[in-house]
């Protein structure tokens, strides 16, 4: 039994100490939201915080966050109005739209640690996550638009 | 009787309009004043409410053709936007199929938007009369005093109805226009078409509330995880599975044809027994001696043959002749490896047999809801009619989903029969590696004459690759043998004026399991066509923007796109920046590119700096998405010319995952700078137009800094060290 925050919410799951925390996410609290694209830290698909910081929730197992606060795109705004999200519907960034949970998650870690990044420090950050419809430049511009407004 | 109401004083009544198309357009209108039912054989229904609701036909994999189909409808129709539902086409109904391929419901080669804009126009505009024709009778005026504004007919006294509310008087005795007469806008009052309306399904995919394949959940559903044979051909002949069902959750282990399944009730539990399987492989697949550098061999020396010949593809004039008398000849072999998607999205599907198996319900993300539907039927041996198909949002597509067979959505219906549940497979990432179907690997060998004043002087273009569509669907392949669009598009070389051309289809051996993949085969035609264009320029003293001038001069919309580019990246004025042109595109679509790149001579290092595109995708629906389709498509062309490759020993993949098969990272991606042409031509497509032309143009480009050919893509730093050592 494992016991963490998730969303704000207090949760405990039964599922073994060391099943992928990305599979607890989306097949047992119903969290879908956080994708599995590649299973082994190289797209980014699976992004969350952690207490705060940008994890790849298929490199942890689910007792890793015994205790912790996770966050996932679903907690990230109640309506979709997180200063990151609203810049990638401004912006029009999604195309298939797979990675843009990961990506989001990852772009509202690097401006709640550092709001006023270089294009240098979004690319930097970006380049742990894959996007196969190339959307990259759109990112880099929704994250400098959302760095505006947070 | 004046109508001044507006739709809300309708909300009681049910009624609404539905118009029943086929491809050809509106056959019938029926008004349903008792229940408003919806048909999914309709293209659109307009409620009492207002509201309406459009089909969309084709599938979503991020082109946004969800949005930009039905905006086509909306146009015509005058409608507010907003007012717009859409609904996913989910059987395959051939009425709205596409023509470009025979009527089949395929989402592919970039043809939505150009198939379907004439027909779902044409819907838009005969719903429109047909709504001015109640209004007239309603207001006994006549219909030519009537216009419209979105959702709202508007009368010569002002008088003002919206559509729901004219919806719901009815249509009894309503004459629908002619298909091929109605009367269509003036592109000038478009207010919809080219204008940038938001996508609608980017707040979902901004929130994380779409719901692809992957996602689904339905009650009491199991999760199955396949191992599969390791090289194709082979199968299970003994499985042990006795670790593997002592593991907590696991409800059966499943034989199919090619693999062992287990299913669980969590993929946890499904991947762990998986590992512990211990199945005996059949050993007598022919595949077994398959190895990629093998084939690229066995490839150029059948393109490199003396007086090789295969099916002709295309051809004008007498190339061979016209080569022989030429002042001087020219040959090059150009290379390419087997290419991977790398959807981020795995194969995923969920099936619902049903008890008796005589049906199923089944929920996958395709491009066709007739080869999908087809798969289902096949495997359970039931009709097309009996599978009911849910199409979901896919995270990409690429090419890698659009087999006759989709095996995948087989699994799942294996696994749901024999468990007597609702199953979900997917395929992990390795699997869909291995078990991939790919670009082909590709010889080619150009032939080229020049005249003494260096002047092209016949071209003669010859592909060593298989037939890709002999493998990934072999109904088609019956049809079109031995015309192989996906190995061959692209060595047309359409965009030019060439007198005496030629290009062969040398149809190789299969060693490895194919499919369509960006680009299709203009993603290596191009390369090649391109890079040996420059090649034939320098050997003819010429600037490699003038040499292909020569070339244009029946195709002025191609000539203003390789000024325009040569414009925007300064090609007159480069000096020593390392600059790149290249001129292809995808069936009708023109590109003209030019990539600036930096090379890393010790590394063996090729940084794109820059790429300018000029691009001629004809009447553009969508502008802004249009950009972000070619900018990704051109982002797709950087990858595949630099790093993506497969390589295969003794018959199975070696690369697994994104870690030895990377495609482009945020940190590798240059500013890209995209012009698009406004032209008076209907639409052709933009999701692929972007990516043929960049390989040559980085190619060109690296010529250009640093004096050396790159013939063999892609240009990984042991090839790019290769080259600078020569």
């Amino acid at each position: 039994m494992t016991q963490f925050t998730l969303n704000g919410q207090p949760v405990e799951v039964e599922n073994t100490p060391d099943e992928m925390l990305l599979l607890v996410i989306r097949d047992t609290l119903k969290l879908i939201g956080t994708k599995y694209g590649c299973g082994a830290a190289m797209c980014g698909a699976c992004t969350v915080h952690v207490d705060g910081v940008a994890m790849f929730s298929c490199q942890m197992s689910v007792g890793d966050v015994e205790g912790a606060e996770v966050t996932t795109i679903e907690g990230l705004s109640e309506d979709g109005s997180h200063p990151v999200q609203q810049a990638w519907i401004e912006e029009q960034v999604p195309q298939c739209g797979y990675c843009q949970s990961g990506q989001i998650m990852r772009a509202a870690a690097l401006l709640a640690d550092n709001p006023t990044p270089s294009r240098a420090e979004i690319v930097d950050e970006m380049s742990a996550n894959l996007c196969r419809c190339g959307t990259y430049n759109r990112i880099f511009k929704a994250v400098e638009r959302a760095a505006q407004e947070v | 009787m004046t109508l001044t109401m507006n739709r809300r004083s309708f909300l009681q009544g049910t009624a609404g309009l539905t118009f029943l198309m086929g491809a050809q357009g509106i056959t019938a209108v029926r008004s349903e004043a008792a229940t408003g039912a919806l048909d999914v054989n309709h293209w659109l229904t307009i409620r009492a409410d207002g509201t309406i609701l459009v089909v969309h036909p084709s599938t979503e994999m991020g082109q946004s053709s969800y949005s930009t189909l039905p905006q086509i409808l909306a146009e015509e129709l005058d409608a507010d936007w907003a007012d717009i539902e859409i609904e996913q086409l989910n059987a395959d109904d051939r009425r709205f199929g596409n023509q470009l391929f025979g009527g089949v419901l395929y989402t592919a080669g970039s043809t939505g938007t150009q198939f379907y804009f004439d027909p779902m126009r044409k819907a838009g505009a005969q719903a429109r009369d047909v709504l001015l024709q109640i209004a007239a009778r309603a207001w006994g005026v006549d219909k030519s005093t009537l216009r419209t504004d979105p959702s709202v007919v508007v009368g010569p006294d002002g008088q003002a109805a919206g559509y729901g509310a004219l919806a719901a008087l009815g249509a009894d005795g309503i004459t629908v226009p002619d298909v091929d007469t109605v009367a269509l806008k003036d592109r000038a009052q478009f207010r919809i078409i080219g204008h940038d309306v938001p996508r609608r399904d980017v707040p979902a995919k901004s929130t994380g509330q779409a719901v692809y394949a992957i996602d689904v959940d339905v009650p009491n559903m199991a999760y199955g995880a396949v191992l599969r044979a390791p090289v194709e051909d082979e199968v299970p002949l003994s499985v042990d599975d006795t670790a593997a069902r002592d593991i907590p959750g696991v409800i059966d282990v499943v034989t199919l044809p090619d693999g062992v399944a287990v299913v669980a009730e969590s993929l946890w539990s499904a991947l762990g027994a998986r590992g512990l399987l211990q199945v005996e492989w059949s050993r007598t697949s022919p595949f077994r001696s398959s190895n990629s550098d093998a084939t690229l061999a066995e490839y150029a020396a059948a393109a490199h043959a003396p007086g090789a010949q295969g099916a002709v593809w295309a051809e004008k004039g007498d190339a061979p002749a016209a080569i022989a008398g030429a002042d001087k000849q020219f040959s090059q072999l150009y290379l390419s490896d087997y290419a991977y998607h790398g959807q981020i999205e795995p194969m995923a599907a969920v099936a619902d047999v049903d008890a008796d198996g005589h049906g199923a319900e089944v929920r996958a993300g395709t491009p066709t809801q007739s080869w999908t539907a087809r798969t289902v039927a096949q495997t359970l041996d039931i009709p097309v009619e009996a599978v009911r198909l849910n199409m979901m949002t896919m995270g990409g597509g690429f090419g890698r989903r659009t087999a006759l067979m989709q095996n995948y959505v087989r699994d799942a219906v294996l696994c749901s029969r024999a468990t007597g549940r609702p199953v979900k497979v997917i395929w992990p990432r390795e699997d869909d590696v291995k078990q991939g179907t790919f670009r082909p690997a590709a010889a080619q060998k150009l032939h080229a004459g020049l005249t003494a004043d260096g002047k092209l002087d016949g071209w003669y273009h010859k592909v060593a690759t298989p037939s890709v569509i002999g493998f990934f669907n072999p109904l088609r392949w019956e049809v079109a043998r031995p015309n192989d669009v996906i190995s061959m598009r692209g060595a047309e070389s359409k965009f030019y004026g060439i007198k005496d051309f030629r290009a062969d289809h040398l149809i190789m051996d299969r060693h490895a399991r194919l499919s369509p993949y960006r680009g299709i085969g203009a993603s290596y035609t191009a390369f090649a066509a391109e890079a040996f264009m420059d090649e034939l320029a320098e050997a003819a003293g010429r600037d490699a923007l003038d040499f292909r001038l020569d070339l244009v001069k029946d195709n002025p919309r191609g000539r203003h796109l390789l000024e325009k580019v040569a414009d925007m990246s300064g090609w007159h004025t480069r000096g020593n920046r390392a600059l790149g042109l290249s001129f292809a595109g995808y069936s009708s679509s023109m590109a003209a590119g030019v990539a600036e790149v930096e090379v890393d001579a010790d590394r063996g290092d090729i940084r794109i700096k820059k790429i300018w595109a000029a691009i001629d995708a004809g009447l553009i629906v969508t502008p802004d998405n249009a950009h972000n389709q070619i900018e990704g498509g051109i982002i797709f062309g950087i990858s595949m010319a630099l790093s993506e490759k497969i390589d295969i020993e003794n018959g199975e993949v070696l690369q697994e995952n994104f870690y030895d098969y990377e495609i482009t990272r945020a940190h590798q991606v240059p500013e890209i700078d995209i012009y698009i042409a406004e032209v008076d031509a209907p639409p052709v497509g933009v999701g692929e137009v972007g990516t043929p032309m960049v390989s040559a143009a980085i190619a060109n480009a690296f010529y250009a800094a640093q004096g050396k050919r790159l013939r063999h893509m892609p240009f990984t730093p042991d090839r790019v060290a290769g080259a600078l050592d020569t």
